[in-house]
């Protein structure tokens, strides 16, 4: 008879590289991986041989043979930025039927190194198949990248909601907001980086366009992160010295690959994640005290904000509006500065796990690596990563002990 | 004939040959299942509809309206050379929908680009095998 996975398993530890943002002297992915994991290790005293199961997005065995171990439960999801979503719901299920009772979760990624590197060390293959439907049907019309792709599901939105470029900025602002109280952001403060600290509506209006309507300060960073957690069992979780965030829910869906395939370029999957999240954890919007929504875009965030039940249909960006969703407003989101103005590696859905622990363990304030965050009073945070072209989303509901 | 300087898709012939050569004689062809008689695109060997295998190629009207849009202004290889330039979702009169760079519009002016206006296709001849898609709005 299945049971309800709901509080089986614990993230135990949520650690990030020794150094992550743009690194002056290039690392490989590799490497990042590898100094999250020691650091996620020595938080929660977990040794790497106890390591049950490894979860990445493309190189599990890659990563369990480099630290040689021999999981006996791997998976190497990797449908974008939600992967380490999923991979947690993965690795709740593993636990919970009894398979294993530590699983890893890592990532390291390194966007910003790869230009130093040039595209070496990324452990990515490179070349395209040309008869899968991207290369067919939508690159021959010189889309490069997600902003080209997200910026024609922001047009909908304005043009079927009614929203306008203003609601968006407010996204962008408050994110920084968060960024200049977290000195691991890139764009923390003008020490930081010459385009950080505090941002105004018009220093967004007179961003450049990077894909209309997509402003420059609508979009990601780009930088180098390595991440790691460990979800254990609820035995193992107890006996450690770290304090659990249990994983009251999880859930996973997507609506398409190519957004060729986005019936509605307003609306993602999260809508059935969530609900398949909030179901399992037996709460709902209502009950969540902050949100950390992968914010790839101001629109990702935007749409997310709607399918997550936190606001009405059409109405995201209002999450955000006068500072709500920011430092001392009534429901904090995205508390690190987000991929807008935190880290955005690529995948950043590990960044996401990261602060998410971090916030319900009430440790943000230790610090990582010698560097504190600001704590929030939340107990239970919803966590969605979005991947791909809008395409695949990953939802957990997770709660303090 | 100037070459053809942005990327040339390389047809798989397997499930997309019929549309290519439809390309060539600048008829846009698509495939429609027998059984929902919905018309699906990209060409695929299963309706997504229904699931039926039974799909034929018909002949579309090469109509179609502009569901979404954005303005591109960061472009690779020869598209570059184009920025600011038009990309576009385009709602076809039969159903389902195609990507492409929107002709007949001002990229400088966004805000005169209006979602639903009536567009047609046509064809640019990048190699004698390969004639590419590009969709027109018509007023
Ligand atoms: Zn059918």
């Amino acid at each position: 008879m299945p049971s309800n996975p709901s509080m089986s398993a614990a993230i135990v530890g949520a650690a990030e590289a020794d150094r992550i943002g743009y690194l002056e002297t290039p690392k490989t992915a590799t490497m990042m991986h590898v100094e999250a994991i020691r650091n996620v290790c020595k938080q929660t005293g977990i040794k790497v041989s106890q390591i049950e199961a490894v979860f990445s997005a493309g190189v599990s065995p890659q990563i369990a043979e480099y630290l040689g171990i021999h999981p006996k439960f791997f998976d190497t999801t990797s449908v974008g930025g939600c992967s380490f979503e999923m991979h947690v719901h993965h690795a709740l299920a593993a636990i919970n039927s009894g398979i294993c009772d530590v699983a890893l979760v890592t990532h390291g990624e390194i966007g910003w190194s790869a230009r130093a590197t040039k595209g070496r060390g990324t452990g990515r293959a490179s070349g395209g198949d040309p008869w899968v439907p991207d290369a067919l049907w939508s690159n021959p019309y010189g889309v490069t990248g997600a902003p080209s792709n997200y910026s024609h599901s922001m047009t909908r939105h304005m043009h079927q909601w009614g929203s306008r470029e203003e609601d968006f900025a407010q996204i962008a602002i408050t994110t920084r907001d968060w960024a200049t109280l977290n000195p691991r952001a890139i764009m923390q403060s003008k020490d930081t980086n010459p385009a950080g600290g505090p941002l105004t509506m018009a220093d967004y209006k007179a961003s450049r366009y990077i894909s209309w309507p997509l402003h420059l300060l609508d979009c990601c960073l780009v930088t180098d992160h390595g991440g790691a957690v460990l979800v254990a069992s609820a035995d193992v979780a107890r006996s450690l010295g770290t304090k659990p965030v249990w994983i009251a829910g999880a859930g996973e869906n997507t609506s398409h690959s190519n957004m060729l395939e986005m019936e509605d370029f307003t609306a993602t999957s999260a809508k059935a994640s969530g609900e398949a999240a909030y179901k399992m954890a037996g709460m709902g919007p209502g009950d969540m005290e902050m949100a950390m929504i992968y914010d790839s875009f101001t629109i990702t965030a935007a749409i997310t904000a709607e399918m997550l039940g936190l606001t009405p249909r059409g109405e995201g960006p209002s999450l955000w509006a006068n500072g709500a969703a920011g430092p001392g407003g009534k429901f904090p989101v995205n508390t690190n500065g987000g991929g807008l103005s935190f880290n955005h590696s690529g995948m950043y859905g590990m960044q996401l796990l990261v602060e998410a622990y971090r916030q319900l363990s009430h440790t943000a304030e230790d610090g990582v690596n010698g560097l504190p965050g600001k704590q929030t009073n939340a107990k239970s945070c919803v966590v969605n990563g979005t991947g791909g072209s809008l395409s695949n989303t990953g939802t957990l509901v997770l709660v303090s002990d | 004939m100037a070459d053809y300087n942005k990327p040339i898709p390389d047809p798989d012939p397997y499930t997309t040959g019929p549309f290519w050569e439809g390309a060539k004689q600048g008829k846009l062809m698509l495939p429609r299942c027998t059984v929902c008689n919905r018309v699906h695109f990209y060409p695929r060997t299963i309706c997504p509809h229904c699931h039926s295998d039974s799909l034929e190629w018909i002949e579309a009207s090469g109509e179609g309206y502009l569901h979404t849009f954005a303005v591109q202004h960061r472009a690779f290889g020869g598209w570059a050379d184009e920025v600011p330039f038009v990309t576009a979702y385009i709602d076809l009169k039969e159903g389902d929908r195609m990507f492409t760079v929107l002709r007949g519009v001002d990229a400088s002016k966004p805000e005169t680009i209006k979602i639903g206006s009536k567009v047609k296709v046509e064809f640019e001849k990048a190699t004698d095998e390969v004639h590419i898609p590009f969709w027109r709005v018509v007023s």
